[in-house]
C-alpha cells in the first residue's frame, strides 16, 4: 500500500491510511486513502461543521429566501463577506442573514416560543418574501426544540408562506459532509413534488450541485438556454425556491458537484425515474464534451456544436497564451471537494501545469477515487489533512501556487507560496470557456505577481536596490518564451470585461422562446 | 488473454478514468448499473449493432457511450483494425477490469452503504 506518513502525524498512528503516493502502476485497488470519517483527536482538523454545510454551502445560495438560523447569533457568521454566491435578485440572501440569537434563557426554558415570533417578524420585515428556511443549530438540537412543528404552526396561520427545516446540528457528522447529505434528504422529503413550476420547453433539466460561486452557475445555464433548454431548477446556485420544489418535473438531471449533491440526483432517479448525468463544467475538452452529452439526450446536437465552435474559436488562443507560460509550474489542487477531481487531470492538460497534490477537508473515498484516477503518478492525495501535514506537504512538494480555500491559502502565503482561492475565487467565475480562461489568468497573476521579489526581502538586514525597479510579471514569465514568429498573433492575454455575468441576466434566447410559442 | 489485449484494455482504462465520471457513482449496485449500462451500448455502438434508447435512463447511458465510442475510435486507431468478434472480446475485458477496479476490488467502504 503506498500509504504516505508525515512526520509531523507520527505521533498519531490512526492518520496513516489517510494520505496515499500515487505509484508507478498504482492503481485504485491498491491506492486510495481512508475518507469521510471522525476527526482523529489530536489532529486539528480544517474541517467545517454540518450545519455549516447544510446552510452555508447548500441552504443559502436560494436567492428568494430568508435564511435563518435557530441558534446563538454566531452561527450565521458567514454571509456576503465570507461567501460568494451571488445571484440576480440583488443578492438578497446574501445581503441579509437571519438569527434568532439564542442565550441562556432560551437554552433553559426553551426558545420555540422565540423562534415562532422571530419567523413571524421577518416575513413582516421583507414583505415580498413568502419563503424560509430554517436551519437548526447544535445548541437547539440539544435542547430539543421541534421546529418543525413551529414552522407548521405559523404556515398555518399564515398561508401564503412556505418554511422547509433542516435539521442538521454541527455535530450531525463528521464534517460539512454530513450537512450536505442532511440537507438534500430533507429537501427532497419535504419540499419536491409539492410545486408545479410552468414547463416552457420540450428539454427540460435540473442543473443541480453548482452554488453560483462569482456566477458558474449563470455561465452553465446560459449555454443550456441558448441550445433551448428549460433549466427547471438550479440546486442551488441562483436557485429559486418554489423551482426547486419542482424538480421531479425536469428530463434529465444534470450533475456538476457529485460530492455535494449526489444524494438528491439519486433520490430523483429512485422516485421519480429522472437520470443523472455527471458532468464536468471546467476545461474547454470536458466542458465540450458535457454540453454535447446534455444536448444529445435531447437530440439538440446542431446546437451544442455551434456553441462549442463559436466560444472555443473565441477564447482558446487567449487559454494558449498562458498555457505556455505555465508549462512545468506545480500546483496543490487543495480545494473542499469535487474540483479535486474536475481539475486533476484537465488543468494538466489544457494549462501545462503538474499537479503533485489533491486533498480535500470533507471529500469521500468515491471522491479520492475520482481524483486519484485522474492524476499523475507521483501525487500526493491527502484525507482531511492538520495544519501542520499541510505545511509538510508544502516542504517536501515545494509548489509554485497552491490552489484552496482562504484558511490554509493564508497559511501557503506565510511559506511564501502564491495561492489562488478556488473556494470563493479571486476572480470568476471559472465555469465555461472564459471562466477557465479567467482561471489561467488568476493563476498566472499567481505565480508571477512581482510581489514576490519584495515580500522575500527583510528590510531590517537585506540590502534593498534602490537603482532599479522590480521585473513586471511577464518579464518573469517569458525569459524562456522564444519569440520565433511562430506563435499565432492572436495569442494573448484575457481580454475579457471584469464582469461577465451580469449581462446575461437580460439576454433573450430565441430558441427557448420559440418553443414557448410553439413554432418548434 | 494475450498481453497485446491486455495492453489494449488498460489504455481504454485510462482513458475511462481520464475523461469519465460514470463509472463513480456512490454505491455498488449503482456501479454495477452504470458499467453494464454505459459499457454495452459502447460496445454496440463500436460494433454497428442496434442500441436500445426507449426509455430515459437509456439515453442517458447511450450519451456517456457515443462519448466513449468517439473518443476510443479517435484516440487509439488499433481499434479500427479489429474485427467485430474481437471488439466484443475486448470490450468484455473492460467491462471486468472496470468492474473490478469500481466495485470487486474497490477499496471504498461507502459502497455497501444500504442507504443514499
Amino acid at each position: 500500500m503506498p500509504y504516505h506518513t508525515f512526520e509531523c502525524s507520527e505521533c498519531i498512528p490512526e492518520r496513516a491510511m489517510h494520505a496515499v503516493i500515487k505509484g508507478s502502476g498504482e492503481d485504485l485497488t491498491s491506492c486510495l486513502p481512508l475518507g469521510y470519517l471522525n476527526t482523529i483527536p489530536g489532529t486539528i482538523s480544517e474541517r467545517g461543521c454540518a450545519y455549516c454545510g447544510a446552510k452555508h454551502v447548500i441552504g443559502s445560495p436560494m436567492k428568494d429566501v430568508i435564511h435563518i438560523s435557530h441558534g446563538p447569533v454566531g452561527c450565521t457568521y458567514d454571509t456576503w463577506h465570507t461567501k460568494r454566491y451571488i445571484s440576480d435578485n440583488d443578492n438578497f440572501q446574501l445581503k441579509y442573514t437571519f438569527s434568532t440569537d439564542m442565550k441562556e434563557k432560551h437554552i433553559v426554558f426553551g426558545a420555540e416560543k422565540m423562534l415562532k415570533q422571530n419567523i413571524i417578524d421577518c416575513f413582516k420585515a421583507f414583505p415580498h418574501i413568502k419563503r424560509m428556511t430554517i436551519y437548526q443549530t447544535c445548541a437547539s438540537a440539544l435542547i430539543g426544540d421541534d421546529i418543525a412543528a413551529v414552522a407548521k404552526k405559523v404556515m398555518a396561520e399564515m398561508p401564503d408562506v412556505d418554511i422547509f427545516v433542516c435539521n442538521a446540528p454541527g455535530f450531525g457528522g463528521p464534517s460539512q459532509s454530513g450537512g450536505h447529505h442532511k440537507i438534500n434528504i430533507a429537501w427532497i422529503d419535504q419540499k419536491v413534488g409539492t410545486y408545479e413550476p410552468e414547463i416552457k420547453s420540450k428539454y427540460v433539466i435540473n442543473y443541480v450541485g453548482d452554488y453560483n460561486i462569482q456566477g458558474d452557475a449563470e455561465i452553465m445555464v446560459d449555454f443550456f438556454q441558448r441550445m433551448g433548454i428549460q433549466v427547471l431548477s438550479t440546486f442551488t446556485g441562483n436557485g429559486s425556491y418554489d423551482d426547486l420544489r419542482g424538480m421531479h418535473l425536469a428530463h434529465l438531471n444534470v450533475l456538476e458537484c457529485a460530492r455535494s449533491a449526489e444524494y438528491i440526483c439519486n433520490e430523483l432517479r429512485k422516485r421519480y425515474e429522472i437520470p443523472r448525468l455527471d458532468i464536468d463544467g471546467y476545461g474547454f475538452e470536458p466542458l465540450s464534451a458535457s454540453l454535447m452529452k446534455v444536448a444529445m439526450f435531447f437530440g439538440l446536437e446542431k446546437e451544442a456544436q455551434a456553441i462549442i465552435d463559436e466560444e472555443t474559436a473565441r477564447w482558446r488562443s487567449e487559454l494558449n497564451w498562458y498555457a505556455k507560460r505555465l508549462k512545468g509550474k506545480k500546483i496543490c489542487l487543495w480545494p473542499g471537494g469535487s474540483k479535486l477531481w474536475h481539475w486533476a487531470h484537465v488543468i494538466e492538460e489544457e494549462m501545462g501545469v503538474k499537479v503533485v497534490s489533491v486533498y480535500s477537508k470533507f471529500g469521500h473515498q468515491g471522491d479520492f477515487e475520482k481524483g486519484v484516477a485522474r492524476c499523475s503518478e507521483g501525487a500526493l492525495a491527502i484525507d482531511d489533512p492538520n495544519e501542520l501535514e499541510g505545511l509538510e506537504a508544502m516542504e517536501m512538494l515545494q509548489p509554485d501556487c497552491v490552489l484552496t480555500g482562504v484558511r490554509p491559502g493564508e497559511v501557503s502565503k506565510k511559506m511564501r507560496i502564491p495561492y489562488l482561492n478556488i473556494h470563493g475565487y479571486h476572480n470568476g467565475p471559472y465555469k465555461g470557456y472564459e471562466g477557465w480562461v479567467r482561471l489561467a489568468r488568476d493563476l498566472y497573476n499567481a505565480i508571477y505577481s512581482p510581489i514576490h521579489q519584495l515580500s522575500g526581502m527583510d528590510i531590517s538586514k537585506d540590502e534593498i536596490p534602490t537603482d532599479k525597479g522590480f521585473l513586471t510579471r511577464q518579464m518573469i514569465s517569458d525569459v524562456n518564451i522564444v519569440d520565433d514568429g511562430t506563435s499565432p498573433s492572436e495569442e494573448k492575454p484575457y481580454t475579457g470585461d471584469w464582469d461577465i455575468v451580469t449581462r446575461l441576466r437580460g439576454k433573450t434566447y430565441p430558441k427557448l422562446e420559440s418553443q414557448q410559442l410553439g413554432t418548434i | 488473454m494475450d498481453e497485446v489485449m491486455k495492453d489494449r484494455i488498460e489504455q481504454l482504462v485510462d482513458f475511462i478514468m481520464k475523461w469519465c465520471l460514470w463509472q463513480f457513482h456512490s454505491r455498488a449496485w449503482d456501479r454495477e448499473r452504470q458499467n453494464e449500462g454505459v459499457l454495452t451500448k459502447t460496445m454496440q455502438l463500436l460494433c454497428d449493432e442496434p442500441v436500445d434508447l426507449s426509455t430515459p435512463s437509456d439515453r442517458c447511458y447511450w450519451v456517456d457511450a457515443v462519448y466513449l465510442a468517439n473518443g476510443f475510435k479517435k484516440t487509439y486507431p488499433w481499434l479500427g483494425t479489429m474485427e467485430k468478434k474481437d471488439i466484443k472480446l475486448l470490450m468484455q475485458g473492460l467491462k471486468d477490469r472496470i468492474d473490478y477496479l469500481t466495485i470487486n476490488g474497490s477499496l471504498n467502504q461507502e459502497l455497501t452503504n444500504p442507504l443514499y
